[in-house]
């Protein structure tokens, strides 16, 4: 192609461009190129193209960030609840971290989405009429009162296949056995919970007690009670996530699930 | 990137002990500065937008922890965004492994694409999405802003591979959009 002796090569053009040659390498490009109008023209051209990528480069992935993703107060104010945590010792539960996320969250009225996982210390869960808490902690969408109550209540959306697989497996679940369960939100999505992993646990068909016809009535009560100002989104969601047995108890004011009518 | 690179500096260039909380704030000042160029990147690599954030938690989480033991300073920016890429080629791992579809974008053109007006944009994709990861990530990591030097740390290659590399594949671009 271009005779190296008289010519820069592609990688001085765009070091030289980027800034990335030392004083004196720079004075001799500089000089070169200014005495050179096909290597001036090779750089114009180099740096179109990186600029041209660069353009596209961000078109293409602001199509997959949108503006409400790349906020940065919610992510800042988790950032600074699980620093918080860390620096705190080992007296900090993840659940307080979430708490302090929550109140910074709601202290610069954050209405965006943003991913969460909620940790919740739990002990003696009843398997699988509750879920283990290190496998499904929670985890919600972040959504201000106003985006829950505005949407329609409308049936939880059906869980990925492959998901229900990656759910079953990490409760040890066979697939011969997997029929014997529902993979069911810890948090319902009517109430901000999340369709990730942490927020899925398999659900025993076979409970007759506490059962999911119970826990959707529960989900039901809470949001009708968080829509009313009754009772803030945050405390409907950590009840959910922590024991939503005991939660039926005490919003429901019973030791033992009301009948439901079907 | 005026302002990141003003607060990149500006933790950089600090020494010595830090006061309590003061770390804290500085972990934050960069996360601050750090976290969409952070995000595009991994979001870039095949990550999802949710496992980017939190692998974006997870790296700052790690340098404030990196910070406290006292560890070197040394390019912050660098230091975080070579954690981030290994976290994130794991998470990327484990992901398809599961059999869920990565969430990035087909950087291939389709072929009703390639008649439209933005065929020049296409051409261009082409040649990127046809590029070694390797290749790719160097220019994704230089359309951050970060230096050769700090990528060659990210990607753990010499500062002459990083430079080659991008010769190489910007030198592609333009041929692909002169054509």
């Amino acid at each position: 192609m271009e005779r190296e002796e008289f010519h820069l090569s592609d990688q001085e053009l765009l070091q030289s461009a980027d800034g990335e040659l030392s004083t004196r390498a720079g004075g001799r490009i500089e000089a070169h190129l200014a005495a050179c109008w096909s290597c001036r023209a090779r750089l114009r051209s180099l740096e179109d193209a990186a600029t041209d990528f660069a353009r596209i480069r961000q078109q293409t992935l602001d199509s997959q960030l949108p503006p409400a993703l790349l906020a940065d107060e919610g992510p800042r104010a988790m950032l600074k609840a699980q620093l918080a945590a860390t620096s705190g010792g080992e007296a900090s539960s993840r659940w307080s971290s979430w708490i302090l996320a929550a109140a910074c969250l709601g202290a610069i009225g954050i209405s965006t989405a943003l991913y969460l996982t909620i940790g919740v210390a739990r002990s003696g869960a009843v398997v699988f009429a509750a879920p283990r808490a290190n496998l499904t902690p929670g985890a919600v969408v972040l959504l201000s009162k106003e985006q829950v109550c505005s949407t329609e209540r409308a049936n939880n959306r059906a869980v990925p296949v492959s998901l229900r697989r990656r759910v079953f497996e990490a409760y040890g679940i066979s697939n011969a056995d997997a029929r014997q369960y529902e993979v069911d939100y810890l948090i319902t999505p009517a109430l901000g919970g999340s369709d990730d992993i942490r927020n899925l646990w398999p659900q025993s068909y076979s409970s007759t007690v506490w059962n999911a016809h119970i826990k959707d009535a529960l989900e039901e009560h809470l949001r009708a009670m968080v829509c009313a100002g009754d009772l803030d989104l945050e405390t409907a969601q950590r009840d959910l996530a922590q024991d939503w047995i005991a939660a039926y108890k005490k919003y429901f004011h019973t030791d033992r699930p009301v009948e439901i009518r079907q | 990137m005026a302002d990141a690179a003003s607060t990149l500096n500006a933790v950089t260039l600090r020494s010595g002990e830090s006061a309590p909380g003061e770390l804290e704030q500085e972990v934050i000042r960069l996360f601050t500065a750090l976290r969409h160029p952070l995000l595009r990147y991994l979001v870039g690599i095949g990550l999802g937008i949710h496992d980017a954030e939190e692998i974006g938690q997870e790296g700052f989480l790690a340098l404030f922890q990196h910070l406290r033991a006292g560890k070197s300073r040394c390019n912050l920016r660098g230091w975080v965004f070579r954690v981030a890429h290994n976290l994130g080629l794991k998470r990327r791992e484990r992901v398809r492994e599961s059999g869920e579809l990565p969430a990035v974008a087909d950087p291939s053109p389709n072929p009703e694409d390639q008649f439209s007006s933005a065929q020049r944009n296409m051409r261009i994709l082409a040649v990127v999405g046809a590029l070694p990861e390797q290749d790719r990530a160097c220019l994704d990591l230089r359309a951050e802003g970060l230096r050769y030097r700090e990528i060659a740390q990210v990607l753990g290659m010499s500062l002459g591979a990083v430079s080659m590399s991008l010769a190489r594949s910007v030198a592609r671009i333009a041929r692909a959009a002169e054509r």
